[in-house]
């Protein structure tokens, strides 16, 4: 029988096919090694894991307008990407995998990082660098008087606003541009409390607050004070009565006087006298004196702008400026300054260090970016996934043997070796199209080896029928077939359209469910009808007088 | 060989009403519920906002766990996941916030004030996921579209696969387990994530299947014998696939529970919906498709022309008839009147 034999050497041919494309083969990947991970070159089946199940950061990123509007973001967000891409290949992790998805979101994703929250910052990280010399003037102090009466006018809504327990206000401290960047809302959780109580009733709501610093231009805020004033000065009549062409930055560190940590504050000139843009290197580097410290070389452009900027700023402070914070404390202009230059870290460690280096060498983000969406799994989390999605899986696959092998004995027996190769090929497609395999995956896999031996009930129960009916057992078999088929393909279809909908319009892991409920129907009507078929057809001709059939 | 429910006469049509009223009362139940408590308890996929599941070395104390919790993100929900060693913490994204800042504020702050408690040793973050409104609200459209392009294009299949009173039959009976599954959703207030939804679709596809072949046994016993009421071709129908539709749930249904008691925890909600929804399938394809179809076949009754397509076929196999009526003895219960308008 030829058409037996065509039959035969397509089934060998698919196995064969699925052996080798699920063939152990050397990959590199993380593996446990005592009580940490490394990298290391494993064999194992190529089937690739999503980040659910081998731990993992996924980062959606999107541009922040919510201090600018951006005009042309397909292109802002190709430069970002570029930007991005740099820094996460400076980060060092194992095949990262930085896209643009649509116009306006860069996809991080970062299997097996240790560090996701290290990793968000150093993606997310404006990294624009200013160099602004604070203000000699004593301009602040002449206008404080007037800013002082603004508070006063328009106090009744601030400090209704800044009332402590009100949630309103941080929606709207977080509303003001420039000033405030979002730090640790613990800390400022618990000023609140204190700042109210403490906030004085009688004259110069604000600048009560504000001391002056050791130079000109340095200002100081109580730490408890700092929401306070952040909220006084985020009123548009303050911003409007500051000194023009100057702008007050927040220091990123506090400072210590006496036994109160203070927040020192800065007016600085609006005009950057150069940006970060000129960088050509930084590197981190600890000094016994100043700590830790960042240094960096201009390019030739740069370092002359800078000689001649600095030159004419002698003995004046300059602060530098990283999104839109100051870091460390200005320094004095000594003397013009060249290509080289650092910026002081203080206490904070080397890690810091070199991350802020990075993104300098990186670049800029040209638009500020913010996170629309984070997922991350730890590695442990993941391996535990796997081992309950195969414990579950194992299960579900030993039940499901044992009902049809109870139930339809020799039949069974045939469908449980076609839900072997069902297995096979499912996993087979998986890796040959090099689809994820998932959490949901996993779920999806389980569900379909439940539903793979659906076919085979309908079948079997036809052909039960068609033997009650005093058929005989050939007519039976094939009738068998021929009559579930329709209904076989009908349930099919309406499970893969689910899946396929389900595709378009799933994310990351659901996805992932989505594609293995295709591949696995797919795979299950080919085992229940083909392969099945092809077994009674062997047993067929191979047992000439058949008089019964186990079924 | 082994048997089950072979040769059986139930007469499954008899009991409608009782299921009507059962399934009804379940769905008004569930949905009704949308009114006094809410909406369905939505994963902050689709609200918005971070959940941080922690692993400790050392079971915690739940109310202290709280009290550290509550001091640094107020309104944040803690569930024990699992073993009394993990729990999950949601802050749900009210209104338009800023992720940016609301992301790391509350895993940071979270982390901030577990070092505090339990020392940054006695945990590990094992998962965080943080979802913005914007992402949020796509993936919320996302969901609804994949559910009504599913529910069209299962219905478009059914209509075009069957003739329209068949095809409606399926249709409202696979609608009635997407609303029985829903009811249950809410009643157990299971969290409904991506993947839950992923549950809700993959039975819209699943809810047809059972129905699909009843539906094409009573085409075929349709064709065989004119003379018995659709009554008794429903019941036939029902009775003589009821070997598979047991089965084929049954194998089905191992695999979901074997998801629901072995998978874990991650994936407990879409085992759950899932495992409810299948057995609501066979309910379904049973209670409820039949009935509608006899309801709509009264309601509608073919006309000659619907008929000669059926008929013509019924024609030939006239001789086969009295023959294929004496395979099954089909005796009318005696607790229903005998004569039902007979629709053909």
């Amino acid at each position: 029988m030829s058409n037996l034999k065509y039959r035969v050497a397509l089934i060998v041919a698919l196995v064969a096919a699925s052996l080798w494309a699920l063939f152990p083969r050397t990959v590199i990947e993380r593996v446990k090694r005592g009580d940490g991970f490394a990298y290391d070159t494993v064999r194992r089946v190529p089937l690739k894991r999503g980040l659910d199940l081998q731990g993992g950061m996924h980062l959606a990123l999107e541009i922040d307008e919510s201090k600018q509007a951006v005009a042309d973001k397909s292109d802002a967000l190709d430069r970002a990407l570029k930007v991005v891409r740099t820094r996460i290949d400076e980060f060092g992790v194992a095949e990262p995998d930085v896209r643009k998805v649509g116009d306006s979101r860069i996809v991080v994703e970062l299997p097996g990082i240790d560090d996701p929250e290290r990793a968000e910052q150093v993606v997310q990280k404006s990294a624009f660098l200013q160099f602004q010399i604070t203000d000699e003037t004593q301009a602040l102090d002449k206008v404080l008087p007037r800013l002082d009466q603004i508070v006063r006018e328009k106090g009744g809504a601030a400090a209704a606003a800044a009332a402590p327990g009100d949630t309103t206000r941080r929606t709207q401290v977080s509303a003001i541009p420039n000033l405030f960047t979002p730090g640790d809302s613990a800390a400022r959780d618990s000023t609140k409390g204190d700042s109210a109580a403490a906030r004085p009733t009688t004259a110069g709501p604000l600048s009560s607050l504000i001391q002056v610093g050791q130079f000109p231009g340095e200002y100081m805020v109580a730490e408890k004070d700092v929401r306070t004033v952040e909220s006084y000065l985020s009123i548009p009549e303050v911003q409007g009565a500051l000194p023009p062409g100057k702008v007050l930055r927040w220091s990123s560190d506090t400072m210590s006087l006496g036994a109160q940590p203070y927040r020192p504050i800065y007016l600085v000139e609006a005009r950057p006298i150069i940006t970060g843009e000129y960088l050509t290197d930084a590197k981190p580097n600890s000094d016994p004196i100043q700590g830790t410290v960042v240094e960096f070389t201009l390019n030739n452009e740069g370092g002359r702008r800078f000689r001649t900027e600095t030159g004419k700023h002698v003995g004046d402070y300059m602060a530098i400026i990283l999104d839109d914070r100051v870091m460390g404390r200005p320094p004095v202009i000594q003397s013009a300054i060249g290509t080289r230059g650092q910026i002081t870290m203080g206490s904070r460690d080397l890690q810091d260090a070199q991350d802020l280096a990075l993104v300098l060498r990186a670049g800029s983000l040209p638009v500020p970016l913010k996170v629309a969406e984070v997922r991350n799994v730890g590695a442990s989390l993941g391996e535990d996934s796997i081992n309950k999605g195969t414990t579950a899986m194992v299960i579900a696959v030993l039940l499901v043997v044992g009902v049809m092998m109870g139930y339809y004995r020799f039949s069974g027996m045939l469908a449980v070796v076609a839900l072997v190769l069902y297995v096979m090929f499912t996993l087979a497609i998986l890796a040959g199209f090099d689809a994820v395999l998932t959490l949901p995956g996993i779920a999806g896999l389980v569900l379909t080896v439940g539903m793979a031996v659906d076919a085979n009930v309908l079948i079997f129960e036809r052909i039960r029928e068609e033997l009650d009916r005093g058929k005989t057992v050939r007519t039976s078999i094939e009738e068998g077939f021929q009559h579930a088929m329709s209904a076989i393909v009908d349930t099919s279809v309406t499970t893969i359209l689910g899946g396929a909908v389900l595709y378009q319009y799933g994310t990351g892991p659901v996805r992932g469910f989505a594609v293995t409920l295709i591949a696995g129907i797919i795979a299950s009507l080919f085992c229940a009808i083909f392969v099945v078929k092809t077994f009674y057809m062997i047993w067929l001709t191979r047992t000439r007088s058949v008089q019964t059939l186990s079924i | 060989m082994i048997r089950i429910f072979h040769n059986t006469t139930f007469d499954f049509i008899r009991w409608w009403r009782q299921a009507a009223i059962a399934t009804i009362a379940f769905i008004v139940l569930g949905l009704g519920s949308f009114l006094w408590s809410g909406g369905v308890n939505y994963s902050i996929e689709f609200t918005g906002g971070t959940l941080v599941q922690v692993a400790f070395k050392q079971p915690p104390d739940v109310a202290e766990l709280r009290r550290v919790i509550d001091a640094v993100a107020p309104g944040s929900e803690i569930q024990q996941f699992g073993t009394n060693l993990e729990y999950t913490i949601r802050a749900r994204l009210e209104g338009a916030g800023d992720i940016a800042g609301s992301t790391e504020g509350v895993t940071g702050a979270v982390r901030k004030a577990l070092d505090a408690k339990y020392t940054p040793d006695g945990y590990v973050i094992a998962r965080r996921e943080a979802v913005g409104p914007k992402v949020g609200e796509e993936l919320r459209r996302g969901a609804i579209i994949a559910m009504v392009l599913v529910s069209l294009v299962t219905l478009l299949y059914l209509a075009i696969r069957f003739e329209w009173r068949f095809g409606l039959a399926a249709v409202l009976s696979t609608a009635h387990d997407v609303l029985l599954t829903i009811a249950f959703i809410k009643l157990l207030n299971i969290e409904v994530s991506l993947v839950v939804v992923g549950a809700i679709l993959t039975l819209l596809g699943y809810s047809g299947n059972d129905t699909i072949i009843i539906f094409d046994r009573v085409r075929e016993n349709l064709r065989k014998t004119r003379k018995e009421s659709l009554y008794d071709t429903l019941n036939r129908s029902i009775n003589e696939t009821l070997p598979r539709s047991v089965l084929t749930h049954a194998t089905t249904l191992l695999a979901t529970l074997s998801l629901l008691f072995f998978a874990g925890e991650v994936l407990r909600p879409f085992a759950a919906v899932m495992t409810f929804g299948v057995f609501v399938a066979t309910f379904s394809s049973i209670y409820v498709a039949g009935p509608i179809l006899l309801y709509i076949e009264r309601k509608y009754p073919r006309t000659v022309t619907d008929k000669s397509t059926i008929a013509s076929a019924s024609q030939a196999k006239a001789e086969g008839r009295s023959e294929a009526r004496s395979e099954r003895p089909a005796p009318r219960p005696s607790g229903r009147p005998t004569q039902r308008p007979a629709t053909r």
